[in-house]
């Protein structure tokens, strides 16, 4: 067996933040998980996962400050980040403040369709 | 009196006559007679002003008193009827021993200046009237935002502390506004404007569209700014009764979403819980069902009271035991989010009069407010929220206390606005205006207490209906047994 991928799982939401680890780690990730945006970047400094789930409307907006922060970065931008999200708009506004920052690798809006996560993630580790 | 002089004194540009002491007129000079005719055995006062007596102060008999130079400001009528202001200025004419002879008084024609001084002090007053009266709030700023002047509406509703800032007058803020129009105006001399919620002196939430012009000195410089707010509530109001709609619709669904999240998230532990015979993560899935159902649950109670004005269904009921209930469901969520909940109830006078599904919509959005505070609050290891409930003569009060992040001024003042969240887009910012709405029902009213960083305190106070009708229709309750 291959050697097991690390997703860190990045939402406020402490029932999301279980249900996507838990349904992750059903399929074989190792999951970390962070509350926040500030938390989220503690954590990958720390030890940097293969891919990231990320809630952008969370308070204080953190999630946008968090994704710019690693896309900046020479190190971590090459980690995949999908984005999760309830609001459509949020994630258009959020697409459109973004300078020199490339779009995100994925993006899936809540509820959460559990087989184009598992499928999504899937692409984007065999492909990293 | 020589020739010469008699020459010089006759073409004067001004009245010029020599008076007695009886302030009879002994010589006049050519534009007098012409102006004002034969002077020979009459008194200056019947000459110049038809009067049969002399004036109150008369510069001339001052004159004759003191023996100095006086003045006054006079209107005197010609003739043919024509009325002249005149400055009049009085010199004494002493003899070889110093005494006052006789008095001379020169008379000014001063009428152009006066119509001119009048023109300026009329148009001077209509514009300070049209400043004062307009039905807008008015405040010259300048380059601090120090507000140096402002008009009767601003002054009535922001009050007239001159010299204090405008964010502070008008929002009660510590710090200049993010994109003011006012330093904009300053910056680049144009005219700009934007649309603002300021609080009046009396607490009220008013919507304002402000404009605001540069105020040019001689040189062409900006010396301040003018600042003009009119009140849109009224426009406001009737808008975002249609615009609420849609935004309703957009932050429920937004709400609804993360909901659904979790509850998808629920049945997935409850349904692979089954499948691998793992009763623990059963059992976290369905928690995790049964509290996103409550909150769809107070969600959907939310929406109810806010489509629809409700009266309030007044019954008689237990409110230590209401509050226990809310409690207890609250438990475990605030348990997740390391907050210890503590109530403190009224066991003695238990029984109130109220809806009491309202006040459950409505200690639910306090609780849960408290609880948001407490969370995202990363300063303090330890959280608390305490609820309480206390029955008084007159009425009865519930506390909904936490010492989670609090709030600053302006939030505190908008807190119970519609779609006023803080929360970033986590909020409806449906909750506590419905909470409020609920106190209001009952003609009661929530009052807030609260400092950033320290905590915050919601204490609803609601009137006792008809004290005494329950009273007697209840039978008395032993002391402690709830």
């Amino acid at each position: 067996m291959a050697e097991q991928k690390t997703i860190l799982v990045v939402d406020d939401e402490p029932d999301v933040l279980t249900y996507l680890s838990t349904l992750l780690e059903d399929s074989g990730y190792r999951v970390v998980q962070a509350g926040d945006g500030n938390q989220a970047s503690d954590l990958v400094k720390l030890n940097p996962p293969d891919l990231i789930t990320l809630d952008v409307t969370m308070p204080e907006k953190s999630g946008v400050r968090f994704y710019r922060e690693m896309k900046e970065s020479q190190e971590l931008k090459a980690i995949p980040i999908i984005i999760i999200t309830g609001v459509s708009e949020d994630f258009e506004r959020f697409i459109s403040t973004r300078r020199q920052v490339p779009p995100p690798d994925g993006y899936l809006a809540k509820p959460v369709n559990r087989e184009k996560l598992l499928e999504l993630v899937g692409r984007l580790l065999t492909s990293a | 009196m020589d020739d010469q002089y008699r020459h010089i004194f006759d073409a004067m540009p001004c009245y010029l006559t020599v008076q007695d002491r009886d302030l009879g007129v002994l010589a006049a000079n050519r534009k007098f007679r012409d102006d004002f005719g034969d002077h020979t055995g009459r008194k200056c006062f019947q000459i110049y002003k038809r009067r049969s007596e002399k004036c109150e102060n008369c510069p001339v008999e001052q004159t004759y008193h003191d023996g100095q130079t006086h003045s006054s400001e006079e209107i005197v009528t010609t003739l043919d009827g024509r009325e002249v202001s005149v400055l009049v200025q009085t010199t004494p004419l002493l003899d070889a021993d110093g005494q006052v002879q006789a008095v001379m008084e020169m008379s000014t024609d001063i009428t152009r200046m006066k119509r001119l001084e009048r023109q300026l002090r009329v148009s001077r007053e209509r514009y300070r009237l049209l400043f004062e009266e307009v039905p807008c709030f008015i405040s010259i700023q300048d380059r601090d935002l120090n507000i140096i002047e402002a008009n009767r509406l601003f002054r009535d509703n922001f009050g007239s502390h001159f010299g204090c800032k405008c964010y502070d007058a008008y929002k009660h803020r510590d710090e200049e506004c993010l994109d003011c129009p006012v330093q904009r105006t300053f910056q680049d001399g144009e005219i700009h404007h934007s649309e603002e919620v300021v609080t009046s002196i009396s607490g009220r939430q008013l919507n304002t569209l402000v404009y605001t012009a540069p105020i040019r000195n001689a040189a062409g410089e900006i010396q301040s700014v003018m600042e003009m707010g009119a009140n849109i509530t009224p426009i406001r109001e009737l808008q975002s009764q249609l615009e609420a709609t849609g935004l309703l619709i957009s932050s429920i669904s937004h709400g609804i979403k993360g909901l659904l999240t979790g509850l998808e998230g629920g049945f997935y532990l409850v349904n692979t819980g089954m499948e691998k015979e793992d009763p623990k993560r059963l059992h976290k899935g369905w928690e995790m069902v049964r509290r996103n159902v409550e909150r769809i649950k107070g969600l959907v109670l939310n929406i109810l009271y806010y489509a629809k004005e409700r009266q309030p269904q007044l019954e008689v009921f237990d409110a230590s035991k209401l509050v226990e209930d809310i409690c207890r469901q609250m438990e475990s969520r605030a348990g997740e989010n390391q907050v210890s909940l503590s109530m403190d109830l009224d066991v003695d006078q238990p029984e109130i009069e109220a809806d009491e599904n309202a006040l459950r919509a409505m200690l639910n959005n306090l609780l849960e407010n408290a609880l948001d505070a407490c969370r995202v609050d990363k300063k303090k290891p330890q959280h608390q929220v305490w609820i309480s409930y206390q029955s008084f003569p007159s009425h009865a009060e519930f506390r909904v206390r936490d010492n989670g992040i609090g709030m600053d001024r302006e939030t505190r003042e908008k807190v119970f606005s519609l779609f006023f969240s803080s929360k970033g887009t986590e909020g409806t910012g449906l909750g506590l205006f419905i909470a409020n709405n609920i106190a209001k029902a009952h003609g009661g009213r929530i009052d807030v207490e609260s400092e950033l960083e320290q905590g915050t305190q919601f204490v609803v106070t609601l009137p006792k209906r008809d004290t005494r009708s329950t009273a007697v229709e209840e039978p008395p309750r032993e002391k402690g047994i709830d």
